[in-house]
């Protein structure tokens, strides 16, 4: 067995960093967020990490007003599925950002954040 | 392999109950065999669905349970879960166990308690069902999982909030003619429109409720089905699945799952969407029903706004779509949900449903979705 070059936990401790990492596969070259252990397009074994520049537009988006027990105190909140440059998506919360301002395509830029303890992804505007 | 056919549905009442899911169960599967005529020893297995028991009852292993309060307790008996989806999941498992031979009757079913518990607690238990490190950790919740999707539908398609919130006003009018549902009461668009943001642009009527409640079917093979009163022959059953993370699906207004599944039910049954007379579908959301109706092919890709709008889905439109009034108005006991639907289409193809009959329905579709969209089954049912 070989270890998957991103683990979870590697990948939200760079995160906390600041680093963001996607893993490209060394079969077809596919650009996947981790862990993944094959391939999803031709099946390879083969990932090298890839530094990811953080940079994406907002492809869709949402504020949460009734939220989950342990986010309760937090609302109301944004959160966006965000297209970045390279072609991968991560969901993100959207922070620094009016609720009202929100549009799909806003630019934006990667920023760590903690939720609750937890390392995060979040996001915040950008100059397109 | 074998032709399989349901002869026997029981429902509860979805809505409040002071009974632990296992009794709920346990009554819509007494009616299910009285329905049957099938006698309680005749029953070879049974496949069950139960989602967030662990949660609220603090009870696993429910299938074993359920298969006590009923009073079968030495047969096999497995749990499913996949979410919203679970016991149409142990419907299409229980299919392929008569269809190939391994046992002639079996019994299908599913139910689920979260109304002993306050909606912040089942807002996140239900959460649970997307991922704990990249999604959970953000608030997510499952009306934010289909804000996102109203959203890209929208800007996709030029869908709007009104016609979201016709879906609701459909499925409260027929719910209203559903003795089992939890809401029995007609609204208006600007009782949705009116209504508290829930997760924008979803709001509190653009979404179903939280339900108690059980649901249970007789599955058995050809040759038994042959002596029953009125089999309901099962045409197909199909799964299928897709990334769990949202942000590996490519585009959110579409939910690729229901669309694969759909083409393996339309293959397997040689069918298609064009012959499907009454629909049950997984309106979760407005605009689950919204997308669910162009994946399953009834309407083109963006045009199930405007069917919603127009009354293509009413009763008495083009083709009927929740006809019980759907998770909207009938309630959405998860774990019981995907076989309440398949009870709803038998009772169609029947003619027994009263006054929200399709009439002269002859074939019927049921689609049921899990979670962020990773899990979608679809089955179809036809009379002789």
């Amino acid at each position: 067995m070989t270890e998957s070059t991103v683990t979870l936990g590697r990948f939200f401790a760079a995160a906390r960093e600041g680093r963001l990492t996607a893993i490209r596969c060394g079969g077809c070259g596919a650009l996947a967020v981790p862990p993944k252990e094959l391939c999803p397009e031709c099946g390879a074994r083969r990932w090298e990490p890839v530094p990811l520049s953080g940079e994406g537009t907002i492809a869709s988006f949402t504020v949460i007003r009734v939220a989950p027990r342990g986010h309760a105190d937090e609302a109301p909140y944004a959160i966006a599925a965000v297209r970045l440059r390279e072609g991968v998506s991560l969901l993100g919360r959207v922070v620094d950002v009016p609720l009202d301002s929100l549009a799909i395509g806003m630019p934006v830029r990667f920023r760590p954040i903690v939720v609750k303890d937890r390392p995060a992804i979040g996001f915040g505007p950008r100059q397109p | 392999m074998r032709r399989v056919a349901v002869i026997g549905v029981g429902v509860t009442k979805f809505g409040r109950h002071e009974r632990t899911s296992a009794e709920l169960f346990a009554e819509a599967a007494a009616d299910a065999l009285a329905d049957a005529e099938m006698p309680a020893s005749r029953v070879q297995a049974l496949y069950y669905g139960n989602v967030v028991g662990g949660e609220t009852e603090k009870q696993l292993h429910t299938g074993p349970q359920a298969a006590s309060v009923l009073g079968i307790p030495t047969v096999p008996t497995t749990r499913f879960e996949t979410a919203c989806a679970s016991s149409h999941a142990a419907f299409r498992h229980a299919v392929m166990e008569v269809a190939s031979g391994a046992s002639d009757v079996v019994l299908v079913g599913g139910a689920e308690r979260v109304l002993n518990v306050p909606t912040t607690d089942s807002t996140e238990y239900f959460a649970y069902a997307s991922d704990a490190s990249w999604e959970q950790t953000l608030g997510l919740t499952f009306p934010g999982v289909f804000a996102l999707v109203a959203r890209a539908h929208m800007h996709k398609h030029g869908t709007t909030e009104e016609q979201m919130a016709a879906v609701a006003v459909k499925n409260h009018r027929h719910g209203v003619l559903n003795p089992k549902a939890q809401f029995r009461k007609e609204i208006t668009l600007e009782t949705v429109l009116s209504s508290p943001k829930v997760a924008d642009p979803l709001k509190l009527y653009d979404c179903c409720p939280f339900s108690d409640g059980g649901a249970a079917l007789v599955l058995a093979s050809e040759d038994v089905a042959r002596t029953a009163r009125r089999p309901i022959w099962v045409l197909a059953s199909a799964a299928a699945s897709d990334w769990m993370l949202l942000g590996d699906k490519r585009d959110l207004s579409r939910v690729p799952a229901t669309e694969r599944a759909a083409a393996a039910a339309y293959r397997q049954a040689g069918i298609g969407p064009q012959d499907v007379d009454v629909v049950e579908l997984h309106d979760c959301f407005t605009i689950a029903e919204i997308v669910a109706t162009e994946g399953l092919g009834l309407f083109e890709p963006g045009a199930g706004g405007i069917a919603a709008e127009k009354g293509w889905t009413s009763l008495g439109g083009k083709i009927p779509v929740n006809p019980s009034g759907g998770l909207k108005a009938k309630g959405h006991p998860i774990g019981a949900t995907g076989a309440a639907q398949i009870c709803e289409v038998v009772t169609q193809l029947r003619g027994e449903a009263g006054a929200r009959q399709v009439e002269g329905a002859r074939r019927g579709l049921t689609h049921t979705l899990g979670g962020n969209t990773a899990t979608v089954l679809v089955s179809l049912f036809g009379r002789d």
